[in-house]
């Protein structure tokens, strides 16, 4: 069954008398329960087509249907109503409020998909004692290390139970060990049915984790590589 | 996302920012106290004329005049006893009484005084305006050997002789010229020198018309000198003493001003028996009225600068002022002055509210800035959020909500802090008030209408200053917020 598709998806930016073309021309499907991969070099528009499927931007042209119903039609309210309920979001930069405490954080993203303020609480605290980070949450970013903040972030994407996780080089600013830890949590929603699309640089994670690697270029998949993970989580 | 949430949320954005926020909420809080001061000003004074003039029942309080030889009527009504009489009887009016007053010499003990007395019958005293005493009480009857004391002059008298007035003896003196003498001494003039004058008289210029006119101005010169030298010098003193039995408890107002000291008709009767006395104002008065040779009977010929009428507070005064001016009179109506004072006392607020409108426009500049620096700061949390399912109006009210609050704190606090300064200005007044010698009364008012003005001035000017930002906000795109440092 198909999650995610995309059909002739382009992003053209305007600088000057200058148009980029992050995105060209991009057709993608992407089944249920898949792991994807998108590597390639920087600029080369991996995180443009996540921000799009995403639906944080809007393109310029072209299609994008989740579970059939097209996504770039809607209005900016209803693309909010999307981030807020489909899907979840990791970054390289954690993007955690740096004032607010891990719990708090969490239970943020609760506020925008009418999860009722008596559930919020207990929704965090229970996603993030998954995370094992029952005895951290009461701390502020700032007094995390990389690898708990990351889990904090990945605990804020799924406390809404999203059918898809957008994750944008989630290893990027982590030691090995921190990397390895985060991979095998990722991994380990996979393997729970979630669907997961993941921006990296890093062909390793890519190949140890995903179902499927495409690969980009200039805005343009130039290769599309359906694998057997290993599975283990490892980079 | 719940009201509840977004307060939450502004509460703690502000509170992280605690000096930005404390110095933004300042410049509403001085705005607002100086807007809450000022027109607690205006109010205070609005209630306290409001006050005095229910307490007064000047609302049911009409006075009348006689119209001026100058008005477009040539036949000026007399103001006499049977006017009043007749303007005792239109409908609606409970109550007619004139304005009766005259001057005479007062004496306590060996301090003598000059001052004016007014006659105070039996019935007016029944209405409010005589009705409260401060000390004491009113006329028993109509021919009381009494006397009742004007608040101002028993806080005067009170300098000298302490507040121990009641019971005291009043010594007064009038002294009345006898028009009989003053006729008499026309009559009385020597035969030489009338003769004296007529043997110089040339009756061949009569026919010569300035000469007449020159012979004429000498006789009528004459004529008078000798009649006010019969008025004049020969005066009767006329004597009684009073007791002082009542203190008016309230301060005269305009046109109520009561005279220094009320005394009963009889009294009056007594004191002005065979005419009126040497003050030039009454006789001008008296002239001007018409009145100068007025009947024995005290009443039947005088004629009133005034009468006041006590008019039933279900009537409309229009009707009543209708009929009196039918009837050939001026009236004033202090239901129609308190009107004209209420439309000053809307443009003085007005005024007042306009300066303290332009202290929080300025207030407003402040919480503008504020919010547009917090965009800045927090364009990467705008994008978190958006990322999380934040659509532009819950961004937006967010942002709202901190200028809200901003403006919510500034005006409790502001009002808090206007009704603190109004209390210190009050208070130093009331003790000005006091050394100068006068009963000291409240300036300001916090009425709910003015709180609630303040709070609806102080959120709104905020929710405006911060509409701009907040929409600025709304439309900052997340990707390029995630992106930002």
């Amino acid at each position: 069954m198909i999650r995610l598709k995309s059909s002739a998806l382009c992003r053209y930016y305007r600088r000057g008398n200058y148009e980029i073309r992050a995105l060209d021309k991009v057709d993608l499907q992407i089944e249920k329960g898949e792991f994807l991969a998108v590597v390639g070099a920087s600029g080369s528009g991996k995180s443009t087509l996540l921000n799009l499927l995403a639906g944080l931007d809007t393109p310029t042209s072209g299609q994008i249907e989740f579970d059939g119903a097209r996504l770039d039609g809607l209005s900016r309210r209803e693309l909010a109503a999307y981030r807020g309920h489909k899907v979840g979001m990791i970054f390289q930069t954690f993007n955690l409020l740096p004032y607010l405490t891990a719990l708090r954080n969490v239970e943020l993203a609760l506020y925008f998909n009418q999860t009722p303020a008596r559930l919020r609480r207990e929704k965090a605290r229970m996603i993030l004692e998954k995370m094992g980070l029952s005895d951290r949450l009461e701390h502020r970013p700032a007094d995390l290390s990389g690898g708990e903040q990351q889990r904090v972030a990945i605990a804020r994407a799924l406390v809404k139970t999203p059918e898809v996780l957008f994750a944008d080089e989630p290893t990027g600013n982590l030691d090995k060990d921190n990397a390895r830890a985060v991979a095998e949590i990722l991994s380990e929603l996979n393997r729970g049915g979630l669907t997961i699309v993941m921006v990296t640089h890093d062909s390793d994670l890519a190949r140890n984790l995903a179902h499927r690697i495409i690969h980009m270029h200039y805005g343009q998949i130039v290769r599309d590589n359906p694998q057997a993970s290993t599975g283990e989580g490892t980079p | 996302m719940t009201l509840k949430d977004m307060v939450d949320i502004s509460a703690g954005n502000l509170w992280r920012m605690k000096l930005r926020t404390f110095l933004t909420v300042s410049g509403v809080l001085i705005a607002i106290a100086a807007f809450v001061a000022m027109l607690s000003f205006g109010a205070g004074n609005q209630k306290y004329i409001t006050e005095e003039y229910n307490r007064l029942g000047l609302f049911n309080t009409m006075q009348v005049y006689t119209r001026q030889k100058t008005d477009d009527s040539s036949t000026a009504a007399p103001l006499n006893r049977e006017a009043v009489e007749r303007l005792a009887r239109i409908p609606g009016v409970r109550l007619a009484y004139p304005f009766d007053a005259f001057s005479v010499k007062a004496a306590i003990g060996d301090t003598m005084f000059s001052s004016r007395a007014q006659v105070l019958p039996l019935t007016a005293a029944g209405t409010k305006l005589y009705a409260d005493f401060a000390q004491g009480r009113g006329f028993e009857s109509d021919s009381a050997r009494e006397v009742i004391l004007s608040r101002e002059f028993a806080l005067e008298l009170a300098e000298k002789f302490g507040d121990s007035l009641l019971g005291q003896k009043f010594i007064i003196t009038t002294t009345v010229p006898s028009l009989d003498s003053a006729l008499a001494g026309l009559l009385t003039e020597e035969r030489r020198a009338f003769w004296d004058r007529l043997k110089n008289v040339r009756f061949d210029s009569l026919v010569n018309a300035d000469y007449r006119r020159s012979l004429l101005r000498r006789e009528a010169n004459e004529l008078f000198r000798n009649f006010a030298d019969g008025y004049f010098g020969h005066q009767a003193v006329l004597t009684d003493t009073l007791t002082v039995v009542g203190i008016l408890d309230r301060h005269s107002m305009g046109r109520a001003l009561a005279e220094p000291l009320l005394v009963s008709e009889k009294t009056a009767r007594e004191l002005n028996a065979g005419g009126f006395g040497t003050d030039p104002a009454d006789i001008v008065a008296a002239l001007q009225q018409g009145a100068f040779f007025y009947p024995d009977d005290y009443a039947a010929g005088k004629n009133y600068s005034r009468v006041t009428l006590d008019i039933d507070p279900y009537m409309t005064h229009d009707k009543v002022k209708d009929s009196v001016e039918a009837m050939g009179f001026r009236t004033f109506s202090f239901a129609e002055q308190f009107a004209e004072m209420k439309r000053f006392f809307l443009y003085f607020n007005l005024g007042l509210g306009i300066i303290g409108f332009i202290a929080l426009l300025t207030a407003s500049l402040g919480i503008a800035n504020t919010m547009i620096m917090a965009i800045i700061e927090r364009r990467r949390e705008i994008g978190i959020l958006k990322s999380l399912g934040a659509d532009e109006r819950e961004i937006k009210i967010l942002f709202l909500a901190e200028s809200g609050v901003i403006g919510l704190m500034g005006a409790v606090l502001g009002i808090i802090f206007g009704w603190a300064i109004s209390r210190v200005v009050s208070l130093a007044v009331k003790i000005f008030m006091e050394k100068q010698g006068v009963e000291p009364f409240e300036l300001f008012s916090l009425p709910l209408w003015l709180i609630l003005t303040a709070l609806f001035f102080g959120v709104m000017v905020s929710l405006l200053a911060g509409y701009y930002p907040a929409s600025r906000a709304a439309r900052v795109n997340p990707v390029e917020a995630l992106r930002s440092e």
